[in-house]
């Protein structure tokens, strides 16, 4: 992978657990109200606006990532979002690793590495 | 049911693949990459790029409806599968070739998805039990 691929699939991969990480932080709120009431609480938040803005963007990233690697590479190398994010979610808002998540966590990360070593 | 189930998760499976390649197709038309608002607008331009959001829209529908039904591990799984028929179609679409370490990689990453799938099926067991449990307790 060339440095421009490396550094787009580290901002996609920030944007996306950003991304997650604002709109947990927007639902989180307001649970107690009616349904009509959290929507305008949940339209309300900056969290909530932070996200889409951070979605929107990556949209651009993703597309960009794309057209520096192979398909099929690339898809497999955006699997790492799905640890990062359990990982911030740990540390955020202490979510339980498991041990499956560790195991999951474990074999998706191998599996990135060869397949980005041999890009 | 399981027609539905069937369907729901084929669905979801094409228009994840129909999103990346619509990227994929999207990215290259838009090259060179740069910097800048050029290259935005050339995404934005892009009919491909309109692929992608359909994709992404068709996946959001797919999602929540069975979401509805299906049980959340499965459906998890399910969700992330993709990378399979997406790189299927990227040797015959773009004739990536299939190496070892993206074979190797690829198996790896989909048993690392099984795991996830197992333990969100085993959690929301638990708190079945648990609702159970409370509500004998309540009675």
């Amino acid at each position: 992978m060339t440095a421009l691929a490396v550094l787009l699939w580290l901002l996609n991969m920030s944007m996306d657990t950003f991304g997650h990480l604002a709109f947990k932080a927007a639902a989180g709120h307001g649970l107690d109200l009616d349904t009509f009431s959290h929507w305008k609480h949940l339209a309300r938040s900056p969290w909530l606006w932070a996200g889409v803005v951070c979605y929107f963007c990556e949209f651009f990233v993703w597309a960009a990532f794309l057209s520096q690697v192979p398909l099929a590479a690339g898809v497999m190398l955006g699997s790492i979002n799905i640890v990062v994010l359990m990982l911030a979610g740990r540390l955020m808002f202490r979510e339980r690793l498991t041990p499956w998540r560790v195991a999951g966590i474990l074999l998706i990360t191998g599996g990135v590495a060869l397949v980005g070593l041999g890009v | 049911m399981k027609r539905f189930y069937l369907i729901g998760f084929l669905c979801l499976m094409a228009s994840d693949s129909l999103a990346q390649i619509s990227f994929k197709f999207a990215g290259m038309a838009a090259e060179p990459l740069e910097f800048g608002m050029n290259w935005v607008l050339r995404i934005m331009a892009n009919p491909w790029s309109y692929g992608a959001l359909l994709g992404y829209l068709c996946s959001f529908i797919s999602w929540m409806t069975l979401l509805r039904y299906a049980p959340i591990g499965p459906a998890f799984a399910a969700s992330h599968l993709e990378l399979v028929t997406v790189t299927i179609l990227s040797v015959w679409i773009f004739h990536e070739p299939l190496t070892l370490p993206k074979v190797v990689g690829g198996l790896l990453i989909v048993l690392g998805v099984l795991c996830l799938a197992r333990d969100e099926s085993a959690a929301s067991g638990e708190e079945q039990a648990h609702d159970g449990a409370q509500r004998v307790n309540r009675a």
